[in-house]
């Protein structure tokens, strides 16, 4: 229900009736507000960067090995 | 694919793509240029590991210039690109699951019959949503995120990089996998669910101790 209501896949009707449970209901408030927050941290630590020398290894690799594998013209 | 990039100019990728098509090693440049740290982070997202990532990239781009001349051009190069990485990712991954992983549903909530959790009050409150981003990505949060992310499956760990870091739509994740929409996102909630758990589990005694002491308001 929670990825319904987050992706925006509810019904107006029933996005009210969840509303209103959450207004009353301490656990399920505390739920979704740790569901959506794992979602940015995982989104966070995995915006992670390819460091420069990596590309520059992956390009001398390349360049090595592509006279050979690129396909003929 | 709008999900991958969409400022991505579909000329100069067409003519990128006919360029590599022709054999002509100089649009390496190009693709890697547009390319490779996106494929990157998804072959990082799925490996947890930076030798394993740089391998799968090795491999991604070699399978490019090998395969291209069968790339239709109505298909979208990034979803080629990315469903390649994604593979040659889990590949380079099959074996090693069994030592690592852990059933996804032993780190899932168990829920009661009227769709709430089950569990100590204390437990079932803690929210630690609010807690300051340098706190939750450094310590205890952060080592179980990592230990969370390491422990899922790895088609589920997909298709969190795809959906939450990538950004992908439901329906271009759905692609690059070949699964289903509602195969991606059933796995997408399950994976959120079982990292939230876990993060959950390491900080729900301190937000519990916080409580008692008063630091931080019992909700109501």
């Amino acid at each position: 229900m929670i990825l319904e209501y987050l992706e925006g896949e509810m019904t107006p009707r029933d996005v009210e009736e969840f509303e209103r449970h959450l207004e009353k209901c301490a656990p399920c408030r505390a739920y979704l507000a740790t569901y959506r927050r794992t979602k940015e941290m995982a989104a966070d630590v995995g915006r992670i960067e390819m460091p420069e020398e990596m590309k520059e290894r992956l390009r001398e690799f390349l360049l090595r090995r592509l006279p050979r594998q690129a396909p003929a013209s | 694919m709008s999900g991958v990039d969409p400022t991505v100019d579909a000329d100069t990728e067409r003519r990128l793509v006919q360029r590599l098509q022709a054999g002509d090693a100089s649009a390496l440049d190009g693709l890697m240029e547009r390319y490779s740290s996106r494929l990157y982070r998804l072959a990082f997202g799925i490996t947890r590991s930076s030798r394993d990532a740089e391998e799968v990239l090795q491999d991604v781009f070699l399978t490019v210039f090998r395969k291209i001349g069968s790339f239709a051009q109505r298909a979208k190069l990034g979803t080629w690109l990315y469903r390649v990485t994604t593979n040659a990712a889990l590949n380079k991954r099959r074996g090693l699951a069994a030592t690592v992983e852990v059933a996804l549903d032993d780190l899932l909530p168990t829920f009661l019959a009227d769709g709430h959790r089950a569990g100590d009050r204390s437990f079932l409150l803690a929210d630690w949503s609010e807690t300051p981003e340098g706190e939750l990505l450094a310590g205890e949060a952060r080592a179980a995120l990592d230990r969370a992310l390491a422990a899922l499956p790895d088609g589920y760990r997909a298709v969190l990089v795809l959906r939450d870091v990538d950004g992908l739509s439901n329906e271009d994740a759905a692609d690059v996998l070949g699964e289903s929409v509602p195969s991606v996102k059933s796995r997408l909630h399950r994976a959120r669910m079982a990292l939230r758990e876990i993060i959950t589990r390491s900080l729900a005694p301190k937000q519990a101790t916080a409580m008692v002491r008063g630091e931080i308001s019992r909700p109501a």
